[in-house]
């Protein structure tokens, strides 16, 4: 039970670790910009 | 409209994507590592697709952009399990596999809901800015994960060489992406003029993947612990 409850504890770890890095990189813009996974060009905005 | 360059590197992306398949296949090693090959699978046949879609539509087209983003949502899925397959070969002695598959799916969930939030308010193409935003959200969710894993090797003392190259590319992929999401939302200015960093990025994750599969013996050992601890 409690490997259960770390695992439940580590993922929202991670998770607010990755959203807050995120606020943190987009204070200054409005988030809108595009990630190419694999070498494609990134078509404009809709 | 997309210049020779643009070209290129979609074509040298395609190609080292599909080289890791085939190097795997070379070395017997596709099994071992079932999900990073199936995620440069998936990338091979997603450019293809990108590719064709490119060619009857147009650049500037509706069908192109919808069929980008909503690729690059699944190919940031499938990079998340290539990545979550890759804690289980560090964690494998520990016979942890369910609490990593249980941790896996409760993150993604938990990204998804995180993502959802995010987009509901927004009342036209709400499904296209989720798949949007579950992309952005999951890179960010991969780099943090990379960077434990990278922590747990060094913690349990891992020395397979192969899978220390393989997780260290895949912090330099996404680290080099949260730098440059970093600079196109400071200086939106300065992230047009250098268009080419993301596909170039891109490229060079699957080679990174391929030359480790095709160069690095399976048996190889290295000890990350010294790549980190400077001796005096």
């Amino acid at each position: 039970m409690s490997r259960k409850l770390t695992v439940v504890l580590f993922a929202m770890l991670v998770l607010t670790g990755a959203m807050g890095l995120k606020a943190v990189v987009t204070a200054h813009g409005n988030g809108t910009a595009a990630l190419s996974a694999n070498g494609v060009p990134i078509p404009p905005p809709f | 409209m997309l210049s020779p360059a643009d070209w290129v590197i979609w074509f040298l992306a395609t190609l080292f994507e599909a080289s890791v398949v085939v190097c795997s296949l070379h070395r017997r090693a596709f099994r071992r590592y079932f999900f990073l090959n199936l995620y440069m699978l998936f990338s091979a046949l997603v450019s293809l697709g990108q590719f064709r879609v490119l060619i009857h539509y147009g650049y500037s087209s509706l069908e192109y952009r919808y069929f980008y983003f909503y690729s690059q949502a699944l190919l940031v899925i499938s990079l998340y399990f290539a990545l979550i397959s890759l804690y289980s070969l560090v964690f494998h002695e520990l016979k942890v596999e369910r609490y990593v598959r249980l941790g896996a799916v409760l993150l993604l969930a938990g990204t998804a809901l995180f993502s959802y939030a995010t987009v509901n308010q927004s009342s036209s193409r709400m499904v296209t800015h989720f798949a949007f935003e579950l992309s952005q959200n999951l890179y960010f969710v991969g780099l943090v994960l990379t960077y434990v894993l990278w922590g747990a090797i060094l913690k349990l003392r891992e020395t397979r060489a192969l899978l220390v190259q393989v997780v260290l590319s895949l912090g330099v992929y996404f680290s080099a992406h949260a730098a440059t999401y970093a600079i196109s939302n400071l200086r939106p200015d300065l992230f047009f003029r250098m268009g080419y960093l993301l596909p170039v990025i891109g490229c060079l994750l699957p080679l990174a993947w391929a030359y480790a599969i095709w160069r690095v013996p399976e048996e190889a050992r290295i000890e990350p612990a010294r790549l980190a601890v400077a001796h005096r």
